[in-house]
C-alpha cells in the first residue's frame, strides 16, 4: 500500500513554480529518499504531504486521504522533524515536550511515560529540565526527534534532518532512523548529504526545479548513471589533451571536468588503472562511484536560478 | 477527536504557560500605565477641572482607563508578540507540524487576547474600587465589555501583522491607529467636545463603544440604551475585525 500518492501535483507561487506536475508513491514500510538542489521543491512538496500548503493543481493523498481536507487527521499519524528547530525557547526540555504531546493528542495519563522513553531513546534523559538555550546544536536536534515522535508515528518525515551536526550526532541519529526503520515506521528524508541519502534510503527520487529527474534505489541509480570507479588527477592542459585523446567508446573511460580537478570514470578498475598507467599519470584519489556523482550528473554542477 | 475547540483552547494555554511564568514582571505595565495617568491626568489636571459630568475628573477617566488596558493588551499581543512568534521563532510553523491547522493558530490567539484583554482591564478596575474611584454593583460585567474590546483590537493587531513589511512598521500602526482611538474614544473627556464628524469616526473604534458601555456600569447610573446600542456596535466591529484578521493571517500560515 502507497502512504503518499501524488499524481501530476502543482504548486505556483505566484509566477514561480516552486513543483512541477510531480508524481510519486511512497510505500508502507520503505525509507524513501528527497534529493535534490536548495530550490528544487522539496520542502514544498512535503508542506503539500502534510497539509500545510495547499497545491494549486493535480492530486495528493496520504494514507489514502485529501491532506486539504483531512490535514488534521493525517497530522496526528505524521512525524514531522522540520528543517529548523523550531524550539519554543521560552520554555524548558520537558514543558516543550508536554505541549506537544497534548497536541499530538496523547491521553493524559500517558504523557509523561511517552516522553521520558523518547527522551531516553534520544540520550537526553539528563537535559529534561534544561532549558532550550542550554542545549548544543545536536542536543535541539534530537529534542526536534523526540517531538516529531511523541505522536508514535506511522511515517516520519525528516526535513534535512542532520544539516549542520558533527559526525558523532549524525551517524546516532542514522542509528536511531534505522531503528524507526526496524519498528515499521515509514521514513521520508530529505539531505543533501549523499552518504546519508546511500546509507539510510530504499528509494530515491531526485528532484530539480520542482519536477522529479529520476527514481530508483541508490545501487541501481548508480549503475544506470555512473557505475564504476572514479580517478582524480590534477586538471593540467596536458592531462585533459592525454585523456581526451584516450576517449573514445572503445576504451570506456569518461572524462569530467571538475573545478581543479580531472575526474575519469570507467565501469571497471583494470581497465580505469591500465588508462593511467599508459598515460603516466598518478591519480590523487580512487574511490568507487557514488549517489554524490549520480547527483550531479543528473542536476548539474552550475548553481541554479533558483538556488 | 481533537476537536477545533480543544486545540484552539491548548493553543492559548501556550500562551498561559509563558505569560504565567513572568506574571510580575508582565502585570506590572498593564496596571503601572493606568496609574500613573489617574496621578498625572486625574490629580495634576484634575485640579484644574472641578467638575466632568457631575464628577471628580479621576472617577470620569476611571473606567475610560480600564477598558484601554484591553486595547493595549490586545494590540500588543497581536503585533509584536504574535509576528516573533510566527515569523522570527516559528513557534505557529512548529505547531503546525500537529493536528493544529491555521485555524486553530488564529482561534486559539482569540481566545488568548480575549481572556487576557479581559483579565487585565478587570485588574485596573479592582485597583480602582480600593480607591472607591468606581461604582461595584455592575462591575462584573466588565470583562465581558473588554473581552470583546480586546477581540476586536486583536482583529486590528493580527490586521497589521498580516499586513507590516517589517517589525518596525508596528511603531507606525501604533502611531497612526493605536493612539488615534486611546486618546479620541471619549476616555478624557466626553466626545460630544468634538465635532461631529469626529464624533461619527468615533464609532468605529471599538474602544469608543466599550469605554461607553464600561462608563454606563461603572459610574453607577448605567443608561440601558446605551449600553445596548453600543454593546450591538461593538459586537458587529468586533466580528467584522477578527474575519477580517482571519482571512489576511490565515495565507501567511500556509506555505
Amino acid at each position: 500500500m502507497n502512504l503518499v500518492e501524488s499524481h501530476m501535483l502543482v504548486k505556483k507561487f505566484g509566477d514561480f513554480t516552486a513543483v512541477n506536475e510531480v508524481n510519486l508513491q511512497i510505500p508502507d514500510g520503505m525509507c524513501f529518499g528527497l534529493l535534490g538542489p536548495n530550490g528544487a521543491g522539496k520542502s514544498t512538496f512535503i508542506s503539500m504531504i502534510y497539509g500545510v500548503c495547499k497545491r494549486t493543481s493535480g492530486h495528493i493523498r496520504v494514507f489514502g486521504k485529501d491532506p486539504n481536507t483531512y490535514g488534521r487527521e493525517i497530522r496526528q499519524q505524521l512525524g514531522i522533524v522540520t528543517q529548523d528547530n523550531y524550539l519554543d525557547k521560552e520554555m524548558n526540555v520537558y514543558e516543550n515536550m508536554v505541549l506537544y504531546a497534548k497536541l499530538m493528542g496523547v491521553p493524559k495519563d500517558e504523557v509523561a511515560k511517552r516522553i521520558d522513553e523518547l527522551l531516553d531513546f534520544m540520550s537526553l534523559t539528563h537535559k529534561k529540565k534544561a532549558p532550550i538555550m542550554a542545549l548544543s546544536g545536536g542536543m535541539q536536534r534530537r529534542l526536534v526527534f523526540v517531538r516529531a515522535l511523541l505522536g508514535n508515528p506511522r511515517m516520519v518525515i525528516l526535513d534535512e534532518p542532520t544539516t549542520g551536526l558533527d559526525p558523532a550526532v549524525r551517524h546516532l541519529l542514522w542509528e536511531k532512523v534505522n531503528e524507526l526503520k526496524r519498528r515499521g515506521v515509514t521514513v521520508l528524508i530529505t539531505t543533501h548529504y549523499m552518504d546519508e541519502a546511500q546509507n539510510l534510503c530504499d528509494d530515491i527520487v531526485v528532484m530539480d526545479e520542482g519536477k522529479v529527474r529520476e527514481q530508483g534505489s541508490p545501487k541501481s541509480l548508480i549503475n544506470k548513471h555512473c557505475p564504476g570507479y572514479m580517478a582524480f588527477v590534477s586538471d593540467s592542459e596536458e592531462n585533459l589533451q592525454k585523456f581526451s585523446r584516450r576517449q573514445d567508446s572503445s576504451t570506456a573511460l569518461e572524462i569530467i571536468r571538475e573545478q581543479n580537478v580531472l575526474a575519469l570514470r570507467s565501469n571497471d578498475m583494470a581497465n580505469l588503472q591500465i588508462h593511467l598507467k599508459n598515460a603516466d599519470v598518478d591519480p590523487i584519489l580512487i574511490r568507487p562511484t557514488n549517489l554524490e556523482d549520480v547527483f550531479l550528473k543528473i542536476t548539474g554542477r552550475e548553481l541554479s536560478q533558483n538556488a | 477527536m481533537l476537536d477545533t475547540m480543544d486545540l484552539s483552547w491548548k493553543v492559548a494555554m501556550r500562551n498561559w504557560a509563558i505569560y504565567r511564568k513572568f506574571l510580575f514582571s508582565n502585570i506590572i505595565p498593564t496596571l503601572a500605565d493606568p496609574a500613573f495617568f489617574i496621578l498625572s491626568f486625574g490629580i495634576g489636571l484634575g485640579g484644574f477641572v472641578s467638575q466632568i459630568d457631575g464628577m471628580s475628573y479621576t472617577q470620569f477617566m476611571g473606567p475610560g482607563l480600564a477598558t484601554s488596558t484591553a486595547l493595549m493588551t490586545a494590540f500588543f499581543s497581536t503585533s509584536y508578540n504574535f509576528y516573533v512568534r510566527l515569523f522570527y521563532e516559528g513557534i505557529t510553523h512548529a505547531m503546525l507540524t500537529t493536528p493544529v491547522g491555521p485555524r486553530e493558530i488564529i482561534f486559539g490567539e482569540f481566545i488568548w487576547v480575549g481572556l487576557k484583554s479581559a483579565g487585565m482591564s478587570m485588574g485596573v478596575v479592582l485597583v480602582l474600587l480600593c480607591f472607591g474611584l468606581v461604582d461595584y454593583h455592575y462591575l462584573w460585567a466588565v470583562p465581558f465589555v473588554s473581552l470583546f474590546v480586546g477581540l476586536a483590537c486583536g482583529g486590528m493587531g493580527l490586521i497589521s501583522t498580516a499586513m507590516v513589511e517589517s517589525i518596525n512598521q508596528f511603531q507606525t500602526v501604533y502611531a497612526v491607529v493605536i493612539s488615534p482611538i486611546f486618546f479620541f474614544s471619549g476616555v478624557f473627556f466626553p466626545i460630544n467636545q468634538f465635532p461631529v464628524v469626529l464624533q461619527w469616526l468615533a464609532h468605529l473604534s471599538p474602544l469608543y463603544h466599550g469605554v461607553v458601555i464600561n462608563q454606563q456600569l461603572l459610574w453607577g447610573k448605567p443608561n440601558l440604551f446605551l449600553i445596548l446600542t453600543h454593546s450591538l456596535e461593538l459586537l458587529v466591529l468586533s466580528m467584522i475585525l477578527c474575519f477580517i484578521a482571519y482571512k489576511l493571517i490565515y495565507p501567511k500560515m500556509e506555505r
